[in-house]
């Protein structure tokens, strides 16, 4: 056996410093990341990739901010990078994309967090402060995105030299920040929202105050003047007009999908509240009391879906206006390609933020079962029929969403009416295209949530009782 | 300690060389064990002996690699999982050490839970659970959920919803294993108690010679075997 080495406690103050603390923390996050249970592998890599996505969509933005008001020769997407007029609207794309990459994100989070929550309260255990463990597991998240963003960096940089040699110093400086700020988020964020958790010695975390089920009042209450505001601000003689088009469909959308958010909370607790007092029913007994307890989980989750319905259903209307203008106008052959391919861009970039949104809900609808894994082998055991919790299941998703789907349909509709009438003035047409995007989105999210029934169906199993 | 069992009748429950391997590991080699209408039963033995296994293989949540379990005239060991989740809904009640009750549901929904299930009325099945809620001591609790109590009263709760449907046999897997000494003493209280009005078998796993005393009966594991009566392990 080696010798132990007593370490005075002054010796150890003097040689352990800020750095070497940092390095310790370091070490252990990562001794912690590498033997971590199965499933936090699931969240390392997941948050990797969402690490990837965001940091790829940052870096698209932060090169087009960058060389904003040259002109380049892009040979991509029929010339539709060489102008900066067109350039700034793919930028706020791709800022967009980022709504749906953070959902994910946020989703990924919560998987495996009740073993993550055991281990943190070991480490108390063996002695480390509660800030240290906070520290701690934000590394490890910043790691597992540092991961990503080398990743995204790695393969954007070759594609990006493949388009164009000469770019500006801004350009390399722009992704040299990006790739170090985004896993510097990623701990940052990690490690606010475990500000108010205290890890417990005694095996278990808990939060310092009860968690408040709280929805988004306060921010909708905050946001609403101040984007008025803003809009004002910027175009205050032609405030809802053509010239103020990019801040009134941001409001608009902003405002839709905070509003959907907020219906979605209420949706529930009062869909779950009526259905739980009067049901029958015992899949929509347990889904409607699940409502209930926690009405702000179902509308934080589907916060993203609401955005992406919003911004899809305005989309299919602007288009709808778009093509009937260019259509009015009678373009040449090369300006139509010109636009059509700048309007499918868009739609492709709404296609890849509503499969982002999708996975980060199934990721949800996972984690939400695998946290519940022993209860529901319990319920099993007990007899409770693996049709009925999967009913419950699938009706959790789709009891809530439905108002709000609606009403983020009808956000994105008048975006799409109002911008028909603003192009199309006397000749507008009713785009009648949008109308099924609430619809698709909406079977699309309950699909989505039916992709955990076949682990549902494994957690059911009666092995699972035996691990606690 | 008064006995409902009738000596001279059938067993309710027979389970006949049961073996069990999880994984590598086996659980049960060749556990016999019978269970009278109305026994009261305490399957005893150390940790790792095999006595949760066992619970399995005679509550028919899993199958035994070999051997039989009878329950009356049916063979559980070959009936269809929709039969045994059936059987387990009508015939049987199952009480874990915790895990049972749904967290978001009432303590009043979710002894009602069995009986929806069953088919019954919302009335009545509030009606019935607001009974058994009664006779376990925590009515007055039915609007709280399982993690606003403490560990006796959901464990009562637990035995409630376990016994609401008016089972032949209730299944429990050291029932007291969470609680301190006087809530273990209270839940087995109310559990043998009731077991004995309603005329309902019980088997009892525990580790505690405390909770078994309850026990019309006690049989002991040892390595997945049942030890002979008189032999000590």
């Amino acid at each position: 056996m080696t010798p132990m080495t007593p370490v005075s406690p002054a010796r150890s103050k003097k040689t352990v410093g800020a750095m070497g603390t940092m390095g310790s923390d370091l070490r252990i996050a990562w001794l912690l990341t590498r033997g971590s249970h199965r499933r936090e592998w699931w969240r390392v890599a997941l948050t990797a990739i969402g690490a990837a996505l965001a940091t790829a969509f940052t870096l698209g933005a932060t090169v087009l901010a960058a060389v904003s008001g040259r002109v380049y020769r892009v040979p991509l997407a029929a010339g539709l990078l060489d102008e900066p007029g067109t350039r700034s609207g793919v930028l706020l794309g791709l800022t967009l994309l980022l709504v749906p990459v953070l959902g994910f994100l946020g989703q990924c989070a919560r998987i495996g967090a009740v073993h993550r929550d055991r281990r943190l309260a070991a480490l108390r255990l063996a002695g480390a402060t509660a800030w240290q463990v906070r520290r701690i597991a934000a590394l490890e998240s910043g790691l597992a995105c540092l991961v990503g963003a080398a990743v995204a960096t790695a393969l954007f940089v070759p594609f990006l030299l493949g388009l164009t040699e000469r770019l500006p110093a801004a350009v390399w400086a722009g992704i040299a920040l990006v790739t170090l700020a985004v896993p510097l988020l990623g701990a940052l964020v990690s490690a606010l929202a475990l500000r108010r958790v205290v890890a417990s010695p005694l095996g278990w975390v808990r939060r310092v105050r009860p968690a408040a089920r709280r929805g988004p009042g306060i921010a909708f209450l905050v946001a609403t003047p101040a984007l008025l505001l803003a809009g004002l601000l910027m175009a205050p003689d032609a405030f809802g007009g053509y010239a103020a088009a990019p801040v009134t469909v941001l409001v608009v959308v902003i405002l839709t999908g905070m509003g959907a958010v907020g219906l979605t909370g209420v949706t529930s607790r009062i869909t779950g509240r009526l259905l739980a007092a009067r049901t029958a029913n015992p899949a929509v007994l347990i889904a409607a009391e699940r409502l209930r307890d926690a009405p702000w989980t179902a509308a934080r989750t589907h916060a993203a879906v609401l955005l992406v319905t919003v911004v899809g259903t305005g989309f299919m209307g602007v288009r709808h206006a778009l093509l009937a203008d260019l259509n009015r106008d009678g373009p040449t052959a090369a300006d139509m390609t010109y636009y059509t391919t700048g309007i499918n861009l868009t739609g492709a970039a709404v296609l890849i933020a509503l499969a982002i949104t999708l996975s980060g809900l199934a990721v949800g609808a996972a984690e939400s079962l695998a946290t519940r894994r022993q209860g529901l082998a319990a319920q099993t055991a007990a007899g409770v029929p693996y049709t009925v919790l999967g009913r419950a299941l699938l009706l959790e998703t789709a009891l809530p969403l439905a108002p709000a789907v609606l009403l983020a349909g009808a956000g994105g509709m008048t975006i799409g009416v109002w911008y028909g009438v603003v192009v199309g003035g006397t000749d507008w047409t009713v785009p009648y295209a949008a109308f099924p995007v609430p619809a698709a989105v909406y079977v699309l999210c309950l699909l989505a949530a039916a992709t955990s029934l076949p682990l549902l169906r494994r957690t059911l199993r009666p092995a699972e009782l035996r691990y606690v | 300690m008064s006995n409902n069992s009738d000596k001279s009748a059938p067993p309710l429950l027979t389970a006949h060389g049961l073996t069990k391997t999880h994984g590598r590991t086996p659980a049960l080699r060749g556990a016999s064990v019978e269970l009278g209408a109305g026994e009261i039963l305490a399957v005893t033995g150390a940790s790792g002996s095999g006595k949760s296994t066992l619970l399995h293989c005679l509550a028919g949540i899993v199958r035994p690699d070999e051997g039989a379990v009878t329950y009356g005239h049916t063979r559980l060991d070959q009936l269809p999982e929709k039969r045994l989740s059936e059987l387990r809904r009508t015939d049987f009640g199952v009480v874990f050490q915790f895990g049972q009750l749904i967290p978001e549901l009432t303590a009043l929904d979710n002894v009602a839970l069995p009986l929806l299930l069953a088919g019954a009325s919302r009335r009545d099945a509030h009606t019935r659970a607001g009974e058994w809620l009664e006779r376990f001591g925590v009515l007055g609790q039915e609007e709280l959920r399982p993690g606003e109590m403490s560990g006796g009263q959901a464990q009562r709760v637990s035995l409630a919803r376990a016994l609401a449907t008016g089972p032949k046999i209730v299944f429990a897997d050291e029932p007291t294993g969470a609680l301190d000494s006087l809530a273990g003493e209270q839940v087995m209280s109310a559990l043998v108690h009731t077991a004995r009005e309603s005329g309902t078998a019980v088997l009892l796993i525990t580790h505690d010679a405390q909770v078994a005393a309850y026990a019309d009966r006690e049989v002991q594991l040892h390595d997945g075997a049942v030890v002979p009566l008189g032999v000590t392990a």
